[in-house]
C-alpha cells in the first residue's frame, strides 16, 4: 500500500535528476528509466496473473448474457444473479499533449516540451505496463495529431514518436482538444491533459466539463519552467513571444513583482477550475524529478478509488 | 570641383542611416525569447548616462563610406583642369539640306526653312566643315565645302544665311532619295580627302511631303558613322489640292463635247473638300466661263473634264480655286491640234479603181484626232501648184512624169524632201532617170515563175525597223507575182533595203541631196503583188511617212525640269528662240537637241522662225502630295530616322557637358573615391567584427536568466 508513509519513503529514495534523465536521447528510454525506478521504489512484487475485480451482484433481466449468471448463488438461493467485475485491463487513457511553441522555452537546458514528453510517455509506459491502452491527442492552435488508445505491440513506439515531434503553431487553444476527445472518445476512461495553459482560459472550463460530463476521469498537468515563474532575468531586453513573435520591452527587475502576481493568479484560475470541476491538478515545474509527479498522478488515482497497488503489482 | 551627375550627391543623405540605425541598436540589441509575454507588463526602456551613441568611430566609418561613395557617383571633375578643347578633335563635318522644291513655296515653309538653317549655322564650332545644299530634283551646293574653308572663319555662317536669303524655293519636284545621296557621299567625299576624325552630319530641313520620292535610298547602303537629324517644317495651313493635267482617254476623239481632263488631288490632312476648277484668264485671275464645282474628300482625288473653250486662243490655263495654297493650282494647258497635211500621188488610176495602187493608199493613211493625212492625186502629165508641191512631204510616183514635173520633184528631193518611185511598168525607167538625174537608168520588167518574195531585208534601216522583231519580220507570206528589175548597182549611192528571193533589189533607197528617193520596185497593188492586202503594208506606209518627217511632232506638255527634247519636226536652227513664261526670252543654238531652262510654270513658245510651239509646263503631281510622311519612313529606306536636334541653348548646355564629361573621363576621380570607400569599409569591417568579439565575450546568452 503506498501511504503517506510510502510517499517520504518515495522522496528518500534516489530521485533522478531531470538535467539527467533529459540527457537521454531516446524518449522511451526516457520513460523506462523513470516507471523502472518507480517500480523498485514500490517493491515489486513476485506475484504475477491476471485479476479482475469484483464489483457487485445485479439482478438477472431477459437479455443480460447468460455466460455472467452466477450459478453458485443460484444454487443457493435459485436466483439468478448476474456478476459484475471491475475491467481494469480495459481502462483507457488518453493524453492531451500540447506542443504549441510556447512548450518550446526552457532555462534549464531542457524545454518544457521535453519535460512533458518524458511526463507523457512515462505515464503511457506506465499504463501500458499495466495492460492499459494509452492513446494521444497532440495540438497548438489546432489539433494536430490524434492516436486512439490502444494496447497493443509497436502502438507505445508510435506515440513516443509523436510526443518528439517539436513544437508549432502560432498560440495555444485549450478548448478545442477537450471538444475534440470527448467527441472521439465515447468510452469512459482517463483524461491526462499535459499543458503548461499559458494561454486564455475562457474557454477551458467548458472543455474541460464536457470531459467531466462524458465522466471521464480527468487530470491535468501544468508544466512550467522556473524561469517563467520568477521571471529571473538580469538587464533589460526585448522580450519576443515563442508564439506570437510580439516584442515588448521588458526591464525584469522593474516587471518581475507584477508578472510574478499575474502569473500566480493564471495559475490559481486554473487550479480553482479544475477544483471546480473535481480534476486533479499538479502544477510541474520542469527542475522537478519525473518520479514525483509520476507519484502525485497515483495518489490521486487511489485516493479516488481507481487504482490499487495490488493490482498494479499484478502487471505482466 | 564640379560635378558631372551632381543629383548622386543626394545619396550623401543616407549617412543619416548608420545614424539612425546606431541610435535604433540601442534598443533592439538584446533580445530574450520567451514562452508567453501576456502576464508580461510593458516597461519604459532605462536611460543610461552615456552617449545614445555607441561606437562613434565604427559610425563615421559607416558615413564616411556613404558619403565617399555619392561623392564618387556623382563623377566629380576640375574644371579648369580641362584644356579647352582643340577644333580639330571635336570638328564635325555637317552637310546642310535644304529643300526647295516647289512644295516649300507654302506659307511661311520658307522662312522657317532658312531660320532653322540660321540656327544651325549658328551652333557651328570654329572647327567645323559645313556645306549647304539647296535640292529638288538634284541637289546643288548652294556654299560648297571650299567657298566655307575659303571664307573667314568670323564669317562663314553669315555668309551661307546670306546666300540662303537669297535664293528661294523653285518649282520643280523634289527627289529627296537622291539629294540625301548626294549629301552622304559629299561626306564621305571629304572623309577620303582628310583622315580627322569627327561626327559627320545631315541636316535635312524639309517639309518631308509624302510626295517625297525616296526610292533610290532602296538600294543604297547608307554609311554607318553618318547621322541624320531632320529638321521637319510644318505649314500653317494644311489644306493643300492640286491640279495635273490627266492624258486623253483612247477615244477622246469620239467624245461629244471635246474637253482636257484634270486631275485634282486633295492631301490626306486637308481641312477643304469642295473646290471650282475652270478656265482662267490668268494663273491667279478669274474664271472665263462657268467653273466646275469638285468635291474632293481629304486624301482622294477625282478627275474632271473641263470643257474646251470655242475661242482656242483664250486657253492657256486650268486653275483650282478654294484652296489654301496656290502653287499648284494652275495647270497650264496647250490644248492638241489636228494637223492636217498632204502626199501627192501621180499616177494614172483613179481613186475608186479597186485594183490600183491610189485605192490601197489613201485606205492607209492616217485619220485621227491628232493627225489627217491625205492623199492628192495628179496624173502624171499633169502640173502641179507649186504651193502644194512645197507642202507636201511625201511623194509616189507610179506612172511616168512630165519632164518638168519630175524636176520640181526632184528639187523638192534636193531640199530634203522623200519621193517613192514605185514604177508599175517598166516604162517609168526615164522618170527615174529624170529624178535622179543620171543617163541610162534602165528598167526592166521581171515576170518570175510561179511568185517572187521578199527576201535579204534591211531591218536596220528606218523604213524596216519596225519590222524587226522576230514577231513581226515574216514578209514570205507575201507573194509578188511581177516586179521591175534595176540594176542598183549602177546608181551611185544606191542602197539596197530588199531584195526579192531571186536577188534583184526590190527596194532601193538612193539619196538626192538632201532627200532620198526610194524605188519600190513591185506596187502594192494586187496586179503586182499581194503587199497591200497583207498585214505590212499599213505599218509599211507609216515608216514612209515617219521617214518623210509627218509623224513626228513637238511633245506639249512637261513637268518643271525637264530637259524638253526637241523634235526634228520642230527644226532648230540658228535663230531659235524660247520665250518663257515670265515674258524673257532665249536663243538656242543650232542643232540643240533639247531645253533644260524650263524651271517655272507656265507656257512656253519654242519660235524656229516659220514655226512656233507652245508647250505647257506644269509644276510635278508629287509636289501637291503635301501631308507629311510617315515618321520611320527614312528609317525604313535605310537612313538614320529622324531625330530632332536640340536647340540652340541645349547645344550649348550639351557642349558644356561634354566638355565636362571628357575632363571628368581623364580625371577619373571616381576611381580614388571608390578606394577610399573601399578602404573606409574594410576598416569598416575589422573593425566591427573586433568589436562584436569583445562584445560578444561579456555579453550573457540569449534567452537565458542571469
Amino acid at each position: 500500500m503506498i501511504g503517506t508513509s510510502d510517499s517520504s519513503q518515495l522522496r528518500s529514495a534516489a530521485l533522478i535528476d531531470p538535467k539527467a534523465l533529459m540527457s537521454i536521447r531516446d524518449l522511451e528510454l526516457r520513460a523506462r528509466v523513470v516507471v523502472e525506478g518507480f517500480w523498485n521504489g514500490l517493491h515489486r512484487s513476485p506475484h504475477h496473473g491476471f485479476s479482475v475485480e469484483f464489483t457487485e451482484y445485479r439482478q438477472y433481466t431477459p437479455g443480460d448474457d447468460p455466460r455472467y449468471v452466477d450459478w453458485r448463488v443460484f444454487a443457493r438461493s435459485d436466483r439468478y444473479f448476474i456478476k459484475k467485475f471491475q475491467d481494469e485491463t480495459n481502462l483507457r487513457c488518453h493524453m492531451l499533449f500540447d506542443q504549441s511553441r510556447s512548450m518550446g522555452y526552457g532555462s534549464a537546458g531542457y524545454s518544457k516540451a521535453q519535460y512533458a514528453a518524458t511526463l507523457a510517455a512515462t505515464l503511457a509506459y506506465f499504463l501500458h505496463s499495466q495492460g492499459d491502452a494509452t492513446g494521444l491527442l497532440t495540438f497548438d492552435e489546432a489539433v494536430r495529431e490524434y492516436l486512439p488508445a490502444r494496447h497493443r505491440a509497436g502502438h507505445l513506439r508510435q506515440l513516443m514518436l509523436a510526443l518528439e515531434k517539436p513544437p508549432g503553431g502560432r498560440s495555444t487553444n485549450l478548448a478545442d482538444p477537450t471538444g475534440r476527445i470527448a467527441a472521439l472518445v465515447r468510452k469512459r476512461g482517463l483524461i491526462a491533459y499535459i499543458s503548461d495553459f499559458l494561454a486564455p482560459l475562457d474557454r477551458l472550463e467548458s472543455g474541460l466539463m464536457s470531459l467531466t460530463a462524458c465522466g471521464h476521469e480527468v487530470t491535468v498537468f501544468q508544466v512550467l519552467d522556473p524561469a517563467e515563474l520568477t521571471l529571473d532575468f538580469g538587464q533589460a531586453s526585448l522580450f519576443e513571444d515563442m508564439e506570437s513573435a510580439r516584442r515588448v520591452y521588458i526591464d525584469p527587475a522593474a516587471a518581475r513583482p507584477e508578472y510574478v502576481s499575474r502569473i500566480e493568479a493564471h495559475c490559481a484560475a486554473v487550479r480553482s477550475i479544475c477544483e471546480r470541476l473535481g480534476i486533479g491538478h499538479h502544477r510541474v515545474s520542469t527542475e522537478q524529478p519525473l518520479e514525483l509527479a509520476l507519484f502525485e498522478f497515483l495518489k490521486e488515482r487511489l485516493q479516488r478509488g481507481r487504482w490499487s497497488p495490488a493490482a498494479a503489482r499484478n502487471r505482466p | 570641383m564640379n560635378f558631372l551627375a551632381p543629383f548622386f550627391l543626394l545619396g550623401a543623405l543616407a549617412v543619416a542611416a548608420p545614424i539612425v540605425f546606431h541610435l535604433i541598436r540601442r534598443t533592439t540589441r538584446e533580445r530574450t525569447t520567451f514562452s508567453s509575454v501576456m502576464f508580461l507588463p510593458p516597461s519604459l526602456p532605462r536611460l543610461t548616462r552615456r552617449s545614445r551613441l555607441e561606437h562613434i568611430l565604427l559610425l563615421v566609418l559607416r558615413c564616411l563610406a556613404l558619403g565617399l561613395l555619392a561623392l564618387g557617383f556623382a563623377r566629380p571633375f576640375i574644371r579648369n583642369a580641362a584644356p579647352a578643347p582643340s577644333g580639330s578633335a571635336g570638328s564635325r563635318r555637317v552637310v546642310i539640306l535644304v529643300d526647295a522644291s516647289a512644295s516649300m513655296r507654302r506659307k511661311g515653309l520658307w522662312d522657317a526653312a532658312r531660320a532653322r538653317a540660321a540656327g544651325i549655322l549658328r551652333s557651328i564650332g570654329p572647327g567645323d566643315e559645313v556645306s549647304v545644299y539647296l535640292f529638288s530634283r538634284k541637289a546643288a551646293p548652294l556654299v560648297s565645302l571650299e567657298q566655307w574653308n575659303e571664307a573667314p572663319a568670323a564669317d562663314r555662317a553669315a555668309l551661307a544665311i546670306s546666300r540662303l536669303a537669297a535664293t528661294g524655293p523653285g518649282w520643280e519636284g523634289d527627289n529627296l532619295g537622291d539629294a540625301l545621296i548626294t549629301a552622304a557621299e559629299a561626306l564621305a567625299d571629304t572623309e577620303a580627302g582628310k583622315k580627322a576624325p569627327g561626327p559627320r552630319q545631315i541636316f535635312l530641313i524639309s517639309d518631308l511631303k509624302a510626295g517625297s520620292r525616296l526610292d533610290s535610298l532602296q538600294s543604297y547602303d547608307w554609311p554607318k558613322n553618318i547621322e541624320l537629324r531632320v529638321e521637319s517644317l510644318k505649314a500653317a495651313n494644311p489644306t493643300n489640292a492640286g491640279l495635273q493635267l490627266v492624258a486623253d482617254p483612247p477615244d477622246a476623239d469620239r467624245q461629244a463635247v471635246p474637253s482636257i481632263r484634270v486631275r485634282v488631288s486633295n492631301a490626306a490632312d486637308s481641312a477643304r473638300e469642295q473646290f471650282r476648277v475652270g478656265w482662267g484668264r490668268s494663273p491667279g485671275g478669274d474664271f472665263m466661263g462657268a467653273p466646275i464645282d469638285v468635291y474632293v474628300p481629304p486624301g482622294q482625288s477625282r478627275v474632271v473634264a473641263v470643257p474646251v473653250l470655242p475661242d482656242p486662243a483664250g486657253m492657256r490655263q486650268i486653275v483650282l480655286r478654294g484652296d489654301d495654297e496656290d502653287f499648284d493650282n494652275t495647270a497650264y494647258v496647250v490644248p492638241p491640234v489636228k494637223r492636217r497635211w498632204s502626199v501627192l500621188y501621180f499616177g494614172a488610176d483613179a481613186a475608186g479603181d479597186s485594183h490600183g495602187p491610189l485605192f490601197f493608199l489613201q485606205r492607209a493613211l492616217p485619220d485621227d484626232s491628232r493627225l489627217a493625212v491625205k492623199a492628192v492625186e495628179f496624173a502624171p502629165s499633169a502640173s502641179v501648184p507649186p504651193a502644194e508641191l512645197q507642202e507636201a512631204k511625201l511623194y509616189f510616183v507610179t506612172d511616168p512624169l512630165a519632164p518638168e514635173t519630175a524636176l520640181a520633184l526632184r528639187a523638192q528631193m534636193l531640199a530634203g524632201k522623200t519621193v517613192v518611185f514605185a514604177p508599175r511598168s517598166a516604162l517609168a525607167a526615164g522618170t527615174l532617170g529624170r529624178l535622179l538625174a543620171i543617163e541610162g537608168a534602165a528598167l526592166e520588167d521581171a515576170q518570175p515563175r510561179d511568185y517572187a518574195m521578199f527576201g535579204e531585208i534591211d531591218f536596220q534601216h528606218p523604213l524596216f525597223a519596225p519590222f524587226a522583231d522576230p514577231h513581226y519580220s515574216d514578209f514570205t507570206k507575201i507573194h509578188i507575182w511581177k516586179y521591175r528589175r534595176l540594176n542598183a548597182g549602177a546608181i551611185p549611192a544606191a542602197r539596197v533595203l530588199a531584195k526579192f528571193d531571186g536577188g534583184d533589189p526590190a527596194i532601193v533607197e538612193i539619196p538626192v541631196g538632201g532627200g532620198r528617193l526610194l524605188a519600190l520596185l513591185t506596187g502594192w497593188n494586187p496586179d503586182d503583188s499581194q503587199l497591200a492586202v497583207s498585214s505590212k503594208f499599213v505599218p509599211l506606209v507609216y515608216s514612209l511617212l515617219d521617214l518623210a518627217g509627218g509623224l513626228s511632232e513637238q511633245a506639249t506638255q512637261y513637268q518643271v525640269g525637264d530637259a524638253i527634247p526637241l523634235s526634228p519636226a520642230a527644226g532648230v536652227s540658228e535663230g531659235t528662240t524660247v520665250a518663257r513664261p515670265d515674258g524673257s526670252t532665249i536663243a538656242l543654238p543650232a542643232g540643240a537637241t533639247s531645253f533644260g531652262g524650263a524651271l517655272q510654270p507656265g507656257i512656253y513658245l519654242l519660235n524656229t522662225g516659220p514655226r512656233s510651239f507652245r508647250i505647257g509646263v506644269n509644276v510635278a503631281a508629287s509636289e501637291s502630295r503635301t501631308e507629311p510622311l510617315p515618321p520611320d519612313v527614312l528609317e525604313r529606306y535605310g537612313a538614320p530616322g529622324p531625330r530632332n536636334p536640340p536647340d540652340a541653348a541645349l547645344a550649348a548646355r550639351r557642349q558644356v557637358s561634354l566638355r565636362g564629361e571628357e575632363a571628368e573621363g581623364r580625371q577619373k576621380l571616381w576611381r580614388w573615391l571608390l578606394g577610399a570607400t573601399l578602404a573606409a569599409l574594410l576598416i569598416e569591417s575589422a573593425l566591427a567584427g573586433w568589436t562584436a568579439r569583445r562584445s560578444g565575450d561579456t555579453l550573457p546568452q540569449e534567452g537565458t536568466p542571469t
